[in-house]
């Protein structure tokens, strides 16, 4: 820490990281400087606001669905999921136990990709170009699955839409999942050990503790970097989770490098789960019978709170109905929200400059649903 | 993990002596109870400590025939793995409430500052209630139900007599 003690010294200045920074992706810092320490640092949001919120309020759910990819480009198909769940509940649909094991392997498909971004930004912001390049050329074979199934390699185009799945697996995909798996597992263990000269910079810097992070909202590999074992998918289960084996990585210490750490261990608790979800996959509808080609959202009356574990932490969607066609209102919590704001400004305070791409990064920012 | 039956009825019990209200369990793992706004403050305190630590978020709905707004404070307690919803209606004329900072801190300043910008909603007690997405907004609270936007986009945006944008106010004659 810097001493603060004088007001004003000559070499104080303010600038900007973001939103032109490479990969800083539409989201910027105000950050007030002295020499090489940063002071204060303001986060300013707002450069991917889209108002979804309102959006949605304006068009009905199988129109929502489309939209809810929309919200993270980062993980559409687990936004998709957050909001067929929530139209599910309002309308109490029976989703037939086939589509919940396909939402699943989606959903962590959707996750091990992700992850792979976190890869790529953390090397990019950092100089490590190769990891970059590895990691994003990895997450292109799982893409290119999405392509096959969905039909979008990025946007499924809401694939996971209300009382089901869009359409069943095609012939042999179950098949390309296994054996893609055996590339996730490469990129797994290049994450593991590449490169240890660039790990060790994530050290010791970006400290949360337990209570703090608890405090200011934290969810997902940033929570459970800080010593708190939660995740959604264990304590408030949804779809087939609680059918499934996994574990859930915890480290106490709280810096930048376990965060890191959680996040890629992850990647081998997503493979477990798609393993025995596959495994397992029944046979039969995809779809719930009564569910029309538009949802009969009149019928629906009441509200509902959703929270699923995204790759970034909680993601929620609070949606009450009043018998209108469209929802009264939505309400979007994404993981960023907290990560990126209170967060940020406070592990930002007193670092050197030089620290402020690691930290950011390893907050495993995504502007998109901060703003939303 | 699970809580069992008994647990989750003396934890409806115990918050429904301490809040002073009825707590309506919903589907699994959700409760939800509606309080007086004048004690939100008092009432996060005391949910905190029995331990619903987690702020998830806080929304507002616009009621508008009934002329209040509802705000409702989403806590997830990691003890008891359940969620209580907190809900409580102000006047939708002079919406104002005390904040909850000095709970959770800049985070739930952050919460309060995207409602008070998007629903115009006065926090007491936050002073950091500055624009969070909204860049030179000079309009009324966007998320409000009786704000129309296409019709203020039109009033701002567009010019009947530049030949390009004249379509627009054609279409809604």
């Amino acid at each position: 820490m810097t001493s603060t003690g004088k007001k004003f010294d000559e070499s104080d200045f303010s600038m900007f990281f973001g939103p032109a920074h490479p990969g800083s992706g539409n989201f910027s810092v105000k950050v007030d400087m002295r020499g090489e320490r940063v002071l204060k640092a303001t986060a300013d949001p707002g450069y991917l606001h889209r108002g979804f919120e309102k959006l949605m309020e304006y068009r009905e759910p199988m129109q929502n669905a489309v939209i809810s990819d929309r919200v993270c480009v980062l993980e559409p198909l687990q936004w998709n999921l957050v909001h067929a769940e929530a139209v599910d509940n309002l309308m109490e649909y029976d989703v037939p136990e086939r589509a919940k094991y396909i939402r699943v392997i989606m959903a962590e498909l959707s996750r091990i990709q992700s992850h792979f971004i976190w890869y790529a930004v953390m090397s990019l912001g950092t100089g490590f170009m190769t990891g970059f390049n590895v990691s994003m050329g990895y997450r292109d074979y799982i893409l290119d699955v999405f392509n096959l199934i969905t039909g979008g390699r990025v946007y499924p185009a809401g694939y996971l839409c209300p009382g089901g799945v869009r359409k069943d697996f095609p012939e042999n995909a179950e098949k390309k999942i296994l054996k893609l798996l055996d590339k996730v597992e490469y990129m797994r263990k290049f994450a593991n050990k590449e490169n240890l000269a660039w790990l060790a910079r994530f050290k010791d810097i970006g400290v949360i503790t337990k209570e703090d992070a608890i405090k200011y909202g934290a969810t997902g590999p940033v929570l459970r970097g800080s010593g708190v074992s939660a995740d959604v998918r264990r304590d408030d289960p949804y779809e087939v989770y609680d059918k499934l084996e996994f574990d859930i990585p915890v480290y106490d210490e709280g810096d930048a490098y376990h965060r890191f750490r959680v996040g890629m261990e992850e990647i081998e608790e997503s493979m477990k789960i798609i393993k025995q979800a596959v495994e397992r996959l029944p046979k039969g509808e995809v779809k719930t019978p009564n569910l029309k080609p538009i949802v009969q959202f009149r019928k629906a009356k009441g509200e509902t709170y959703v929270r699923n574990e995204l790759s970034r932490g909680e993601g929620t969607f609070y949606m009450v109905a009043t018998g209108e066609k469209t929802p009264y209102r939505v309400k979007i919590r994404g993981p960023s929200f907290s990560h990126m704001i209170p967060i940020l400004e406070r592990l930002l305070t007193g670092v050197d400059y030089a620290d402020v791409p690691a930290i950011y990064w390893s907050l495993y920012q995504c502007p998109a649903d901060v703003d939303r | 993990m699970a809580v069992t039956e008994q647990e989750q009825t003396n934890l409806v019990k115990t918050l429904s002596s301490e809040l002073g209200a009825s707590v309506n369990p919903g589907r699994e793992r959700r409760l939800w109870v509606e309080i007086n706004p004048a004690n939100i403050v008092d009432a996060c305190m005391k949910v905190q400590k029995i331990g619903f630590e987690h702020l998830s978020t806080i929304s507002a709905v616009d009621w508008l025939e009934e002329g209040r707004f509802e705000l409702v404070y989403h806590l997830w307690s990691y003890q008891y793995n359940t969620l209580l919803s907190i809900k409580t209606k102000i006047d939708r004329k002079k919406p104002s409430i005390s904040s909850i900072n000095s709970i959770w801190d800049t985070y739930a300043e952050t919460c309060e500052r995207e409602i008070h910008e998007l629903f115009g909603i006065d926090f007491k007690g936050n002073k950091n209630l500055i624009p969070l997405f909204l860049e030179d907004w000079e309009g009324p609270p966007p998320f409000l139900k009786d704000f129309n936007w296409r019709e203020f986009t039109m009033k701002e945006h567009y010019k009947e007599d530049n030949p390009r944008e004249k379509v627009y106010f054609e279409v809604k004659k």
